[in-house]
C-alpha cells in the first residue's frame, strides 16, 4: 500500500489527538495539516515497515512542541494598543455543546503542562502502548511512565475540585 | 497471597488501567486494590478518566474530515501533480493573527507549567515592559499572576458555554451564593451589571493554583461575555490599584484587596471592560 492510502487511514485519529491536545478545532487542524505537509514532504525519510503512526504522531508532536515554544515567547510580550479582536472572530463553533463537566475536563486537560497531557492523551486516547508513546515522543519509557503518573494524578485533582458534590446550580 | 518480594508498582497499577498488564500479575494487582481502597478509588479515577477522554473526543472520528486535512489517494495524485494533496486551502495567512492570540491564550500559561514556577515567567514578560508595574514584584506576585492567567484561560475555555443567554433564577442564584461562601470560607455574591447591559447567566468554582476561584459569567444583548474571577487568598497582600493584563484578545482588569483577588475578564472594549470593573468594585469592597 502506498504510503498516502495508508495516511489517510491516519487522519481522524490524528484530528481526534489534536482536538484534545488543543482545545480549539481550526488550531487542532491546522496542526493536523502542517502534520500532513510535512509527512507528505519526506515520505522519503519514512522506512517502509516502520510503524507510520509512530512516525506521524512523532512529526506532530515536534510542530506542536515548537508552537508552544513560539507561543510562549510571543505572548509575554504585553501590547496596549493592539486592537482588541471581537470575541465572535474565534469562539468555539456552537456545535461543541457539551455539558459542564465536558467544559471542566477541557479545562482540566489545558492546565496540564503540555508533555504530561500528551502522555496522558496518547495512553487514554490514542491507547498506544507505552512503548510506542516512548518512541513517538522520543524519551525513554521511565520518562513515559514518571509523566503519566503525574499527569494522571494531577488530571484527577482537578477534575475532583471542578466537579463538586455539592447541589450547585448553574444555568446554561 | 500477594508476594511481599515483589510488590505491586505504580507502573503496574497504570498498566492495570490501560488493559497492558500481563494476565499473570492481574490477579496481583486485583488483590492489592482489594486490600486498599485508597489505591482502589486512584485505580477507579484513572479508568473513568480513560473514559471521559474517549466519550468527548471521540466523535472527532466520525467527523467528515474537512476540504483541507484530505489526502489524495496514491493513483489521483500522481496524475494531479504532487502537491495535490493537502494543500494549503482555507488557511490564509491572514487568517493567522485572530488564532494566535487564542493559541496564546490557551497555550501559554499550561506550556511554562503553572502553579509553580510559571508565575515567575509570566511576571517577567507581562510586568516587565513597563515600570508603573514594577510594584507588582512582591512575594505575592508570582501568585497573583498566576490567578490573572487563570482568569484569562478560564474565560476562554469556559466562554462557548454561555452561547445561549439564559438568566440565572433568583432561587438558584441564592443557592449558589450559599454553597459559593461555604466553599471560599466567606460571603461571595455576584455583582449586578444590569445597568451596563450585562445580566449574570451562571457560574461555578474552579479549583486555581492558590485555592478556589469563583467564576461568575455574564453576557449582554450583543451576546458579548465576560467574567468575574473572585479568589480568596491563602496569602494576603496589599491592595493595589486596577492594572490590566491582556492575553492575546482577552483584556483582564485586576486587582488584590487583601485577602482577596479580582479578575474581569472579557473580549470587549476596554474602555467598557474598566466601567464595568469600576462597577464591580464599588459593589464588592467594603468601605
Amino acid at each position: 500500500m502506498d504510503i498516502r492510502d495508508e495516511l489517510i487511514e491516519h487522519v481522524p485519529r490524528l484530528r481526534r489527538y489534536a482536538r484534545a491536545l488543543i482545545n480549539n478545532r481550526e488550531l487542532a487542524d491546522d496542526l493536523v495539516q502542517d502534520t500532513l505537509e510535512r509527512a507528505l514532504g519526506r515520505t522519503a525519510l519514512f522506512r517502509a515497515g516502520t510503524d507510520l503512526r509512530a512516525w506521524l504522531f512523532t512529526i506532530m508532536h515536534n510542530l506542536f512542541v515548537n508552537q508552544v515554544r513560539k507561543s510562549a515567547a510571543r505572548g509575554t510580550h504585553v501590547s496596549v494598543d493592539d486592537e482588541s479582536v471581537p470575541e465572535t472572530d474565534y469562539a468555539v463553533s456552537a456545535t461543541q455543546t457539551g455539558a459542564l463537566e465536558v467544559r471542566d475536563l477541557d479545562f482540566a486537560l489545558q492546565r496540564l503542562p503540555v508533555e504530561q497531557r500528551e502522555v496522558v492523551l496518547l495512553v487514554g486516547l490514542e491507547e498506544m502502548s507505552y512503548a510506542d508513546v516512548a518512541l513517538a515522543l522520543d524519551i525513554p519509557i521511565g520518562t513515559v511512565m514518571s509523566r503519566l503518573s503525574r499527569g494522571r494524578e494531577r488530571l484527577r485533582a482537578l477534575m475532583a475540585g471542578s466537579v463538586p458534590r455539592a447541589n450547585l446550580k448553574v444555568v446554561r | 497471597m500477594s508476594d511481599p518480594y515483589n510488590p505491586v508498582t505504580e507502573d503496574e497499577i497504570h498498566a492495570y488501567v490501560d488493559g497492558t498488564l500481563e494476565q499473570a500479575r492481574r490477579a496481583d494487582v486485583e488483590r492489592e486494590l482489594e486490600r486498599n481502597p485508597e489505591l482502589a478509588a486512584r485505580a477507579s479515577d484513572f479508568f473513568a478518566l480513560n473514559n471521559l477522554l474517549r466519550e468527548r473526543f471521540d466523535r472527532v472520528l466520525s467527523e467528515p474530515v474537512p476540504a483541507r486535512l484530505r489526502v489524495e489517494r496514491a493513483e489521483s495524485a500522481e496524475s494531479a501533480g504532487s502537491a495535490g494533496a493537502a494543500r494549503r486551502r482555507g488557511r490564509e495567512a491572514a487568517n493567522w493573527p485572530k488564532f494566535a492570540g487564542l493559541a496564546a491564550a490557551l497555550v501559554l500559561g499550561v506550556g511554562i507549567g503553572w502553579g509553580t514556577h510559571g508565575g515567575a515567567d509570566m511576571l517577567g514578560g507581562a510586568a516587565g515592559h513597563g515600570d508603573r508595574h514594577a510594584d507588582l514584584h512582591t512575594a505575592n506576585a508570582d501568585s497573583t499572576m498566576n490567578f490573572v492567567h487563570e482568569a484569562a484561560l478560564a474565560h476562554v475555555v469556559y466562554m462557548p458555554e454561555v452561547e445561549r443567554p439564559g438568566a440565572m433564577g433568583a432561587s438558584d442564584e441564592q443557592d449558589f451564593v450559599q454553597w459559593l461562601a461555604n466553599r471560599l470560607g466567606t460571603n461571595v455574591h455576584a455583582p449586578m451589571l444590569e445597568k451596563s447591559g450585562f445580566e449574570l447567566s451562571g457560574g461555578r468554582l474552579l479549583p486555581g493554583a492558590d485555592g478556589d476561584v469563583a467564576q461568575f459569567m455574564y453576557h449582554n444583548a450583543q451576546g458579548e461575555r465576560v467574567t468575574l474571577c473572585i479568589s480568596h487568598r491563602k496569602a494576603s497582600s496589599d491592595t493595589t490599584a486596577f492594572k490590566l493584563y491582556q492575553d492575546g484578545p482577552v483584556n483582564v482588569f485586576y486587582w488584590i484587596d487583601g485577602d482577596f483577588g479580582y479578575a474581569l475578564s472579557g473580549g470587549i472594549d476596554r474602555k467598557e471592560l474598566l466601567q464595568l470593573a469600576h462597577d464591580v468594585y464599588a459593589q464588592l469592597t467594603p468601605r
